[in-house]
């Protein structure tokens, strides 16, 4: 389980500078994910979702406040924290398995070609190893860019969005095929999502995010048995209480359509 | 799929193009036939054909089509692969673009045609001065088409590169080059048609050694319009060539940018 860590994120704050104008997006996050746990972040779009997952993966620089793991400061992407994007990003001109190697280093090796044929399985994408991404559906891309980001078996796997585009039953069979990966692998993820279901299905906490700036709000455990079912009593009295949190804000009732 | 197969979808695709080529052979065998004009102009078709024969057999129109497309290989080569290197650089590289594209934007305003003094002061009239002339020619469609498909390259994939760490040169081998592929064979394929045109016009005005041009240009110094003929329709059967060959290249190796979403 070493592979595991736990993240930590104090006080962070986080600036858009332009010409002549700043743009508090973070402001203050407080945030700590202990190994092996499932954290879902929601809010409404442009509240800093994004903004936040790219902070953790390293892609965004300048900030202030500290994102550490396991006590260390974060230097930049690495290969243990992987990430799957809103758009998958696979790249066009490669066949889904050798998108799913890009991670590694020698991608040739028996051990590699394992590696690949073993999270293709995982994902459930046996023998579309020779396809290339535009003859799957957004479904299987999704599935082929979350076999790409764990196959160096990172520690953390960063989630933006990754069902966002999909219709409402793919999605239902994602949600399953997310919580088996998330067992089996037992990796940490964080994902970001606009949907009050889909988070409560899946996840350990849920950190509710407001807008302008981004700010936590409430962090929400839900402490029911797996496999969960969407309407059990206590599903649903979460999610009247997730849902509160976003009809609190009267005065700007339309940004909070989720 | 069987030759035969392939010629009827030739024909049925390409019938239309084929219907003008017919039409301009029969209007030149009526006007041959009752000598419109007189043959010392303008031979008739059953004289070209036996003016093909002569100068294949004669080995004459192997050996010109061979020198024309050895020196093409090596004009194009060079130049395929300086407009290469120096489109990648300047695609990865703001300060390489700084440094290079306005030199290069300027030399590029001066008809290929407009280095003939030059080359022939530098080169003289043999091999390398062909040579360079085509090499001119080819470097500015590869390197304009490779600049632009480097920098056509979303960002978002470099991200993913970052992700897995990539090095400068893995990201160049991996991503950067491998999405510029489209624009770079659309650039070759312009380099080719170039080149092809270039080595003709280099042959009739800098008349040396064998190729293609060379032999077109005696048939004009010799009065003997038929071997022109023969010259002026090998020339546009290998310019058609060419093109349908990169064309296909083209089209493999950019299917996938084609039905991208
Ligand atoms: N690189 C950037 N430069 C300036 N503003 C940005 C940049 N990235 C995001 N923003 C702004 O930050 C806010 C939050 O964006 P984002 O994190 O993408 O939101 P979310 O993912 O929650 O929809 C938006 O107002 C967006 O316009
Ligand atoms: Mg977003």
């Amino acid at each position: 389980m070493e592979r595991l860590g736990t993240l930590e994120v104090k006080n962070l704050s986080k600036k858009f500078r332009s010409r002549n104008d700043e743009l508090t997006v973070l402001n203050d996050i407080n945030l700590t994910v202990q190994p092996g746990e499932f954290i879902s972040i929601i809010g409404s779009s442009g509240c800093g979702k994004t903004t936040f997952l790219r902070l953790v993966v390293g892609l965004e620089k300048g900030y202030e406040g500290e994102i550490l793991l396991d006590g260390q400061r974060l230097n930049g992407p690495s290969l243990k924290r992987g990430v799957v994007f809103q758009d998958h990003r696979l790249l066009p001109w490669l066949s889904i398995e050798k998108n799913v190697g890009m991670g590694l280093k020698d991608a040739k090796s028996d051990e590699s070609r394992k590696a690949i044929q073993e999270h293709l399985e995982l994902v459930g994408l046996k023998g579309f190893e020779k396809h290339y991404p535009h003859q799957l559906s957004g479904g299987m891309s999704q599935r082929a860019a979350i076999a790409r980001a764990l196959v160096n078996r990172p520690g953390i796997l960063l989630l933006d969005e990754p069902l966002g585009a999909l219709d409402a039953l793919t999605r239902m069979y994602m949600h399953q095929e997310l919580e088996r990966i998330w067992k089996q692998e037992k990796i940490t993820m964080i994902m970001i999502t606009h949907d009050v279901d889909e988070a409560i299905v899946l996840s350990d906490k849920i950190v509710v995010m407001s807008s302008r700036p981004g700010t936590i709000k409430k962090i929400i455990p839900v402490p029911l048995a797996r496999p969960r079912d969407r309407a059990s009593y206590d599903f649903v009295k979460i999610k009247e209480e997730v849902l509160e949190e976003f009809q609190l804000h009267t005065e700007h009732p339309f940004t909070y359509t989720i | 799929m069987s030759i035969t197969t392939n010629v009827a979808t030739f024909i049925r695709t390409r019938y239309h193009g084929l219907v003008s080529f017919l039409a301009l052979f029969i209007v030149w065998s009526a006007v041959s036939h009752y000598e419109l004009v007189s043959a010392e102009y303008l031979p008739s078709p059953p004289a070209v054909a036996k003016a093909f024969v002569k100068v294949i057999k004669s080995g004459q129109l192997g050996v010109s089509l061979g020198s024309s497309l050895v020196r093409i290989a090596e004009g194009f080569f060079i130049g395929t692969t300086l407009g290469f290197l120096f489109g990648v650089a300047m695609g990865v590289s703001a300060t390489a673009e700084r440094l290079f594209a306005p030199l290069f934007n300027a030399l590029r305003q001066v008809p290929i045609i407009g280095w003939i003094p030059l080359i022939i002061v530098w080169c003289g009239i043999n091999e390398p001065s062909k040579i360079s002339f085509i090499s001119i020619g080819a470097f500015f469609p590869i390197l304009l088409s490779t600049f632009e498909g480097i920098r056509s390259v979303s960002k978002s994939y470099l991200e993913v590169a970052q992700v897995f760490e990539y090095n400068r040169i893995k990201l160049l081998r991996k991503i950067v080059v491998p999405g510029a592929v489209p624009n770079i064979v659309s650039g070759i394929r312009l380099s080719m048609g170039t080149s092809w045109l270039l080595v003709v016009w280099a042959e009739i005005n800098t008349r040396s050694a064998y190729g293609i041009g060379d032999l077109l240009s005696s048939a004009g110094d010799g009065k003997k319009p038929d071997i022109a003929f023969v010259c002026i329709i090998v020339i546009g059967i290998v310019a058609f060539l060419i093109n349908e060959l990169f064309g296909h290249l083209e089209a493999r190796l950019s299917t996938w940018r084609k039905s991208y979403r």
